[in-house]
């Protein structure tokens, strides 16, 4: 895996969670949002196709289970399922006719070349997630984020890229780590390390957080191992695809820098929202005081600078980019086999899928931020608008019934200093400003506009939301 | 233990990398709001502390945990240390940088105040030995006292510098206060504590100007004064010495209730103002009044407006402070804002004949215990103020009144008392706080009501009237949902965070929200 997706370990949080507490986030409406933007048309014959293949598999590990530990396997894999269910049968799968063969074309290109990888029954599919990620969930199904993929320079890193979630489904690294907490959660000797715990009567505390980390330790240099071996192995595999062996370096460095890279410029916040009779006010996004504002980020998790690296579920991909190195500038090839012009086109065209996709899984300050950005630049303009008026409204409408919270993110210290901004600034704006900021946005952009599906209903009730305030 | 053992483990992998919108707490088996609380800066909640016993060292040891979030519940930090079981959490404060704790230590009667810096880090420790008299008045009024409107709360922020502390003390048979600085940039404390002249102090922190604070002190004779000497007390931030002690009794007695910087950075104290004989525990105030004050204690303006003209003009005021249909007006907060204007927050109240008082004496030939009269709460009030203190508009809020039965005997009491004790004895007055944000350009002031729409809304309501660049918003939260409770905790200024547990579900969900 690219970042890390972990199926095995949600699937045995949805194997215990029935009985302990359990923090959830990330509760969406989905509901209430009425969408106008139509994705790239997509087959769902195929993703039923999909789905069905996934299903056989899963009653086949199923079937396949001995008596030893079968509850446990068996609930593991209701949750490694559910999570493919939820991928497959969603709208975040893309299976538009031409971004699926494309994405078959380079796996089977890879697959040909790779005898040891024939026999594997794997289902390769784009997603249109914002998390510049790639996985494996452990059945055969590899997801590929648009998210990532808008960030590729050529074909041969998204080859390479694919050989490294291939390597993690040949090398069974999900279902190795499956077993190992499923081992976990039945062993005997923490069973009586955990009884004798139980009956002492101080230090309990102490002694049981030294357990977990070292637990988490374990768990996570288990999991650096397997992404560095699925380097090695999907190093192999890519060397018999013709190529080219910069692609490798090219895309770990890539990952090394991607959380300080974006396709969009950065957001000037009093410049997309200021208009000539309604002007920007710095009162939304004046700085206020903040406790422990100088703190370092890192301090909040209360472990050492070693604690913290080893218990990264990816090492380093500078250390990853070394190690890869030598073999990888051996390799000759080219960067593009299969079709550069459609790589060139799904590159631009899966940006507005990645935003649309945002504003339907609910996060809607989100989709606000991307869409500003989108609008600054100049890219898919017409959706940019029509996006900005939307969100826009449903803020004002969503404030109005108290029920904004759910629907907007809250500051937070891990997130771009621009989208904070944006998110200050929704906290800050009364009912009236929402509404004369979007009639004024919209009242901007209606010539433009005309005639696009859906900006004619966005404007009227802009304009209904500014003469409640009057 | 194994399974808690996982999960704990698998919580952790599961929680990193999502992002809140609302947090949920599964399997929450009863909720409760002891040891957590807000972390202030003014009146703007910057976030949450929560504090909990985290292990057991040993027969006289506890590790505890000190969690601070920051106001969307992220966590900030942990903060664990080890001491004595019978430790206590009372209070915190933010000033801008740094933060600081009060935790009270029951085995060897210490209070210590823990002052942290902006990098999360420990900065100074200060210790304070209770005396055994300190203790026991304590325990009848700060220790015990923990009400919403935090009324024997006192560590106020001194921005980028410190943290002032007002609490009741004892020094030999006089009940007073105690003013305590602690120092957030260097370790250094200075007290004060006033004895001279009196037998009971007591004292309200009204503000700082340039570098003296401002105290409010009532000074009584004896236990049974009805008529203390009010007066302001200045002292001198770096060094605790006495600036200035000025008399608030001229042509009438006037008693503070905060200090603003306003018109160009001048000092004005404002609050009620009674005749010079009044007696403050049953006579009416006259109105308002705002006196300008020097760095020295030198009173450079004085400004009143009584009930009966000035606001007379602007409402159907009675002579005795009375207004039609609203009855008495409690004055619960005055703010001002950047533009200078001041707006006083008041509620109405009013004597009324309870049927079921007179019923209960008619039935048990007048030992029922129940008052014949009874307090009606009624509507909210805003006044507004130009930067002269002139009266520019007042408006009532509606909401819907509401009784508090009164014990036998309040009907010979005195309606401005009942007042007082309607704020402070019973709770009864539907106000809950008022927020304002840092550079004034925003104030909101919250309060509760219940409602019966025909065919619509019948339950409780969270209300508020906020004031944004001049302009005046009212919004409503129904607080009555499928929870099994629902709770709403003041926020940022103009936000708040709801709090709802599902008992069926075992499920405690926060939010936060805004006011519109």
């Amino acid at each position: 895996m690219f970042i890390i997706f972990d199926p095995p370990k949600q699937a045995i949080v949805r194997l215990t969670c029935l009985t302990i507490l359990l923090i959830i986030l990330n509760n969406f409406l989905f509901g209430q949002l009425q969408p106008v933007y139509r994705f790239q048309q997509d087959d769902t014959s195929l993703k039923r196709k999909y789905f069905k293949e996934a299903m056989t598999k899963k009653n086949k590990l199923v079937s396949h289970l001995g008596k030893e530990n079968s509850k446990e396997y068996k609930e593991a894999y209701d949750g490694i399922f559910d999570i493919v269910e939820g991928l497959l049968l969603s709208s975040r799968t893309i299976t538009d006719p031409e971004a699926d063969s494309y994405i078959k074309s380079v796996t089977s290109r890879i697959l040909s070349v790779n005898p040891e990888l024939k026999h594997l029954d794997v289902r390769v599919v784009f997603t249109r997630d914002y998390p510049p990620n790639a996985y494996s969930i452990g059945d055969g199904t590899i997801a590929f984020n648009a998210g990532l993929f808008v960030y590729l320079d050529n074909e041969a890193e998204f080859a390479f890229a694919l050989c490294h979630e291939l390597a993690h489904y040949y090398l069974e690294h999900s279902k190795k780590r499956l077993d190992k907490l499923v081992r976990l959660k039945t062993s005997d000797s923490l069973e009586k390390e955990l009884k004798k715990l139980s009956k002492q009567e101080y230090g309990v505390g102490a002694q049981l957080e030294r357990m977990i980390r070292q637990l988490q330790f374990d768990i996570f240099r288990h999991s650096r191992e397997g992404e560095e071996e699925a380097d090695r192995i999907g190093l192999q595999f890519f060397k018999n695809t013709g190529y080219s062996g910069t692609a490798p370096i090219t895309a770990m460095q890539l990952l090394d820098k991607i959380d300080d890279t974006s396709y969009f410029s950065p957001l000037q916040l009093a410049k997309v929202l200021s208009f000539p009779d309604y002007p920007f006010k710095d009162r939304w996004v004046k700085k206020e005081s903040m406790i422990f504002g100088a703190m370092n980020l890192d301090e909040a998790s209360g472990l050492s600078k070693k604690e913290r690296d080893s218990l990264k579920t990816h090492p380093d991909c500078s250390r990853r980019l070394e190690l890869l190195k030598a073999s990888a500038a051996t390799i000759n090839g080219q960067h593009f086999q299969i079709n550069e012009s459609l790589f060139r086109k799904f590159k631009t065209s899966f940006i507005p899928e990645i935003v649309e996709e945002v504003y339907r899984s609910g996060n809607v300050s989100f989709n606000l931020y991307l869409a500003l950005r989108m609008l600054q630049d100049g890219q898919h303009k017409p959706l940019a608008i029509y996006s900005i008026a939307r969100a826009l409204n449903e803020i004002y409408q969503h404030q109005k019934d108290h029920k904004l919270g759910l629907i907007i993110e809250t500051e937070n210290r891990y997130y771009k200093e621009e989208y904070n901004l944006l998110l200050r600034m929704l906290y800050r704006l009364r009912l009236y400003e929402i509404a004369e900021l979007n009639y004024h946005f919209c009242k901007q952009h209606e010539n433009e506009m005309t005639g696009y599906e859906g900006f004619a209903d966005e404007m009227k009730k802009a304009k209904t939301n500014k003469r409640a305030h009057q | 233990m194994k399974k808690q053992l996982i999960i704990l483990l698998l919580c952790t992998f599961f929680v990193l990398g999502l992002s809140a919108q609302k947090m949920t707490v599964e399997n929450v088996h009863k909720a409760s709001s002891r040891n957590a609380s807000a972390i202030k800066e003014g009146s703007e909640v910057k976030g949450y502390y929560f504090f909990f016993i985290s292990d057991k060292i040993d027969k006289n040891t506890n590790e505890y945990t000190l969690r601070i979030t920051d106001n969307t519940l992220k966590l900030l930090k942990d903060i664990k240390f080890q001491d004595s079981k019978h430790v206590a959490i009372l209070e915190s404060s933010f000033n801008g940088t740094d933060l600081i704790f009060l935790l009270y230590n029951g085995s060897d009667d210490t209070f210590e105040y823990q002052v942290y810096g902006a990098d999360g880090k420990k900065k100074h420790s200060y210790t304070r030995q209770l005396t055994k008299k300190e203790e026991r008045y304590l325990k009848m009024t700060y220790l015990t006292v923990n009400d919403d409107e935090e009324t024997y709360k006192g560590l106020y922020p001194i921005e980028n510098n410190g943290f002032v502390s007002v609490m009741p003390s004892r020094e030999d048979k006089d009940y007073t206060f105690q003013v305590d600085f602690f120092s957030s940039q260097k370790r250094k404390q200075w007290t004060y504590t006033p004895t001279e002249g009196g037998k009971r102090f007591f004292g309200d922190y009204l503000g700082q100007y340039k570098d003296v604070i401002y105290i409010e002190v009532l000074r009584y004779g004896g236990g049974f004064d009805q008529k203390p000497d009010s007066y302001v007390l200045g002292l001198n931030l770096e060094t605790g010495k006495k600036v200035f002690e000025k008399p608030t009794d001229s042509k009438f007695r006037f008693y503070p209730a905060s200090l603003s910087l306003v018109n160009e950075g001048k000092a004005y104290l404002y609050g009620e103002y009674f005749d010079a004989n009044a007696n403050i525990m049953k006579d009416n105030s006259k109105g308002f009044a705002f006196w300008g004050i020097d760095e020295k204690g030198v009173i450079t303006s004085e400004k009143y407006l009584s009930w009966d003209l000035e606001m007379g003009k602007q409402l159907d005021v009675s002579s005795r402070g009375r207004i039609a249909d609203f009855g008495f007006m409690y004055l619960h907060q005055i703010v001002q804002a950047a533009d200078g204007k001041v707006y006083a927050i008041g509620e109405g109240y009013k004597k009324v004949a309870s049927a079921l008082g007179i019923a209960s004496a008619i039935l048990t030939g007048g030992g029922s215990g129940v008052s014949m009269a009874k307090a009606k709460v009624t509507d909210m009030m805003l006044i507004e103020f130009d930067q002269d203190f002139n009266i520019k508009t007042a408006k009532m809020y509606a909401k819907n009144a509401n009784s508090v039965e009164l014990p036998s005997g309040y009907e010979f009491v005195s309606t401005p008392l009942i007042g007082k004790m309607l704020k402070y004895y019973y709770g009864g007055f539907d106000y809950a706080y008022t927020q304002v944000n840092r550079d004034k350009t925003s104030f909101s002031v919250c309060y509760s009501d219940f409602v019966r729409e025909k065919g619509g809304y019948k339950g409780g309501t969270f209300n508020s009237i906020t004031m944004t660049d001049g302009k005046i918003t009212t919004d409503r939260i129904n607080t009555k949902s499928d929870a099994k409770f629902s709770a709403i905790f003041p926020n940022a200024q103009g936000q708040v965070m709801i709090m709802d547990y599902y008992k069926k579900d075992k499920r405690l969900e926060m939010h936060i929200e805004k006011m519109n």
